[in-house]
């Protein structure tokens, strides 16, 4: 079933509208779509001028997906493209989701997640912000990544840093720390973020491992510092996931993260899209900091 | 003899004049014989399906390198240290250089000369080595395809001397499929000889061989390859498949000099501001 429709003075045609993509939990293609929308005005500043990659779950969650990091040929004429250097040299088209029609034709292809780089398609190789990616390992879970969210908010505060975090929507946490400065690289985001996560992993061993070794992290929290890398994308804040239920990569603040870490009450760090619009459109968006704030990384 | 059906099998590869930067093609050149010459590509026809793996290091998921390794002192050897020895016997070996080595390498061929047409039946396939497709170069296309249709009615392969690489071969090129293939053969000085391996004829009974006649005749059945594949390989790929999406991948740490060791300001502060920080708990 196609639905000829109508986003932002765009047309479009909408298909599989009442497909249930989570179908254990019962959430639709309509609903996807409609979150998407609502959350427009917090999304988007976040995927602007980004290079999108499409996870696209076209049989949902259940079933199997494919990443897209080409933006697909038959996309529509005003769907806004960037050429972005590949490593052999030559080119890809990417798109960038910088309106609202973009944004439900991006949905109405199934890419239930969006994922993004760090740095803008202008700019690739400029990160505007560094991320600790806290990745649970076997036998752990959310609630330790929360704590050592909170270690790292300690441990970064004297070096006059100030981090954000949002929920990764599966088990893990991101924390990030906005740059916003042209002189930020790569190379030196990826050796700070080793050096802490290195440093945390010296002086809390039975909690912290820098190292991606699966044996390595069993009952611990993983800090991925390898994703500090142009090639290396993550999931958009209020990004919907592919799991069983749709929970959104949802901002949270510090105090929250303080007091739910301290109840430990793991289900209350998996935020579902009902929640996340109403707090962004009582609250505003928890992560406007990341995309404004000017911060200097410390003997780098 | 009886002229063979022709089998139609889609070629991989057009029939036409091809780029010759393609990144398949592995020589381009021109058949001669008598008048004749037809300028060709020659390209990969078979490619194996062996699905391979990488070896990487348990602990850090780091591909792993083959290094050459003296057995003596467990060291790596670097390449300016490494010669060519031929073994004459026991721990004993005479040096070759690389110059000597190239003096007796043959001079890369501009053409594939046919010197004689033979019966391809009379070839054992215990000769082949290994198969290509010839495909006609801008130009070429009418005399290729006339050498196609001639060959595949008369059954006759030509049989030529080429250099490919650093070795020179003997090939039988052929009408296959309604191409050109080009079959690398081995000489005979590499065939081993079956004569201690088998045992004789004699005391096979009449009977015997009339029975076992019987059942091949029975079981014999057209050629038809695509009816058999590669069970273990597309297992596998159906294994991998399933892996890789309830598996999260394992990543290589990045290769040394990217990200070391960091500053020791920052290492520093960072011990620091722990040490406040464990205290103040």
């Amino acid at each position: 079933m196609r639905k000829a429709s109508e986003v932002g003075g765009r047309p479009l045609s909408l298909s599989n509208l009442e497909k249930d993509l989570y179908p254990s939990y019962g959430f639709t293609k309509a609903e996807i779509l409609e979150y998407y929308r609502r959350i427009s005005p917090f999304i988007l500043p976040h995927l602007k001028g980004r290079a999108l990659t499409l996870k696209r779950y076209p049989n949902g969650v259940g079933e199997g997906f494919f990443f897209e990091k080409h933006c697909p040929s038959h996309r529509p004429s005003w769907v806004a493209t960037a050429e972005l250097p590949r490593h052999d040299g030559g080119e890809m088209t990417v798109c960038l989701v910088n309106d609202l029609p973009t944004l439900i034709w991006v949905g109405n292809l199934a890419s239930i997640e969006l994922h993004i780089p760090l740095a803008r398609a202008d700019s690739p190789q400029t990160p505007d912000c560094l991320v600790f990616d806290l990745d649970p390992g076997d036998q752990a879970g959310i609630l330790e990544c929360a704590r050592v969210a909170l270690i790292l908010r300690d441990l970064l505060l004297p070096l006059r840093l100030e981090g954000f975090v949002k929920t990764s929507g599966q088990k893990g946490i991101h924390l990030y720390v906005p740059l916003n400065r042209k002189e930020a690289t790569f190379a030196d985001t990826k050796q700070f973020s080793k050096t802490v996560a290195e440093a945390l992993q010296r002086n809390y061993p039975d909690l912290i491992t820098a190292k991606m070794a699966k044996a390595e992290r069993i009952k611990k929290v993983f800090i991925n510092w390898s994703q500090n890398d142009a090639s290396k994308t993550m999931v958009s804040v209020y990004s919907l996931r592919a799991r069983e239920k749709p929970f959104v990569s949802s901002p949270i603040s510090w105090g929250e993260l303080e007091d739910l870490a301290g109840q430990g009450d793991p289900e209350k760090l998996f935020i579902l899209p009902s929640a996340v619009l109403s707090r962004a459109e009582k609250g505003g968006d928890l992560f406007r900091e990341v995309l404004v704030k000017k911060q200097r990384l410390p003997y780098s | 003899m009886k002229e063979r059906p022709l089998v139609r099998r889609p070629l991989p590869l057009p029939l036409t004049g091809r780029d010759e930067t393609a990144g398949q093609t592995v020589w381009s050149g021109t058949i001669s014989f008598s008048l004749v010459a037809i300028p060709v590509h020659l390209v990969k026809a078979v490619e194996p399906g062996r699905v391979s793996f990488r070896l990487l290091h348990n602990t850090d998921y780091s591909p792993l390198l083959k290094r050459m390794v003296c057995p003596k002192d467990g060291k790596v050897v670097p390449p300016d240290e490494i010669v060519r020895g031929y073994e004459i016997g026991p721990d004993q070996y005479i040096q070759i250089t690389d110059e000597e080595l190239d003096s007796v390498s043959p001079e890369r061929s501009r053409t594939i000369e046919i010197v004689e047409f033979i019966d391809m039946e009379e070839v054992d396939p215990i000769y082949y080595d290994h198969p290509y497709y010839l495909i006609p170069a801008r130009g070429g296309e009418k005399a290729y395809l006339l050498l196609v249709e001639v060959m595949r009615r008369t059954h006759k392969a030509g049989l030529a001397k080429f250099v490919l690489g650093e070795r020179e071969y003997l090939v039988a090129i052929k009408s296959t499929q309604g191409a050109l293939s080009l079959i690398t053969l081995h000489y005979s000085e590499e065939i081993l000889p079956d004569a201690d391996l088998v045992p004789d004829e004699r005391g096979v009974e009449a009977g015997k061989k009339e029975g076992m006649k019987k059942i091949i005749g029975e079981m014999t059945a057209d050629f038809e390859p695509d009816k058999y594949g590669d069970e273990r390989r597309k297992k596998m790929l159906k294994l991998l498949k399933k892996i890789e999406k309830e598996r999260t991948p394992v990543e290589a740490p990045a290769a040394d000099g990217e990200a070391g060791e960091g500053p020791v300001d920052l290492i520093a502060a960072l011990q620091e501001s722990m040490r406040r920080m464990k205290r103040n708990r």
